[in-house]
């Protein structure tokens, strides 16, 4: 009885360590910072065209996105043909290790796709296609 | 009066030693820093093919020692001049290859070729071998 009670004195005195919490909590913090990338989103869902040898894109943060009605979307905005090309620059002067990544919509027509290629390439911004593995 | 002095350091030392800090106000920063950059983050996983524009010069040369593969708005392809299968693409670009090592490859596109059908035959280069740069893809003028 006697030594439940000093028992209990000592739990209130000392209180929880908190090192080894704060250690972890530190870590997993630096990981989240280090690893946020603040992507951009498109903002449209798209039925992407099938590529076997596609590889993970891990550069690419600048998404643009088009439709299967030949619509332009960046940043959840709907982009006119001749704006792409300011918005690619402006997203890539925020983030420029970026690459631009286009999601067509495999009923899109190329002539889209290659506005959006050349407005790249005048912006100095390296290009893929996004594609799901089949 | 040295006595006095000793004493009065030591007990400065001890208040020192007793009061410690308190981590609550950053133990709250942290943690709500922490949820933040845990709520942000976004592991975006995105597959695709390296493709090119060449500039508009380059449309109008023709390299002989290139394989050209138009895509026409019909959705007939062809490869130096031949009407091609879109399944037969990979075997034709792989044979024209092995005849010729040093071939490069263009991709022309006519206005309105549907994606699938530029994303396949990309593939189907890259597949026959072109995987070191991205492949060109220009407009072809019907």
């Amino acid at each position: 009885m006697r030594r439940t009670v000093m028992e209990s004195n000592q739990d209130e005195e000392e209180g929880i360590n908190l090192t080894p919490m704060l250690d972890v909590v530190f870590i997993m913090l630096i990981f989240f910072i280090v690893t946020a990338s603040f992507v951009k989103e498109a903002g449209i869902d798209v039925l992407r065209p099938d590529a076997s040898t596609a590889i993970n894109q891990k550069n690419a943060n600048i998404l643009v996105a088009i439709s299967s009605k030949n619509e332009i979307w960046i940043d959840r905005q709907k982009v006119d043909k001749q704006a792409v090309r300011g918005q690619i620059e402006r997203l890539h002067a925020e983030n420029p290790e970026g690459s631009v990544l286009i999601q067509a919509d495999r009923d899109s027509e190329s002539e889209t796709l290659l506005a959006v290629m050349a407005a790249a390439r005048e912006a100095k911004v390296g290009v893929s296609i996004s594609a799901a593995i089949n | 009066m040295a006595r006095r002095v000793d004493s009065i350091s030591q007990a400065v030392g001890q208040a020192e030693e007793e009061a410690e800090i308190d981590l609550t106000p950053m133990l709250d920063v942290v943690f709500i820093m922490l949820i933040f950059f845990i709520v942000t983050a976004s592991f975006l996983r995105e597959f695709g093919v390296d493709a090119t524009k060449p500039p508009s010069v380059q449309q109008s040369q023709s390299d002989a020692k290139s394989i050209a593969i138009k895509i026409y708005s019909s959705g007939d392809i062809t490869i130096d001049g031949l009407n091609v299968d879109p399944r037969a693409v990979s075997a034709q670009i792989t044979r024209r290859k092995a005849e010729n090592p040093d071939a490069g490859i263009a991709v022309l596109a006519g206005k309105r070729a549907k994606t699938a059908l530029v994303v396949g035959v990309i593939d189907s280069a890259r597949d026959a071998g072109f995987r070191a740069d991205p492949i060109p893809v220009s407009e072809l003028q019907e």
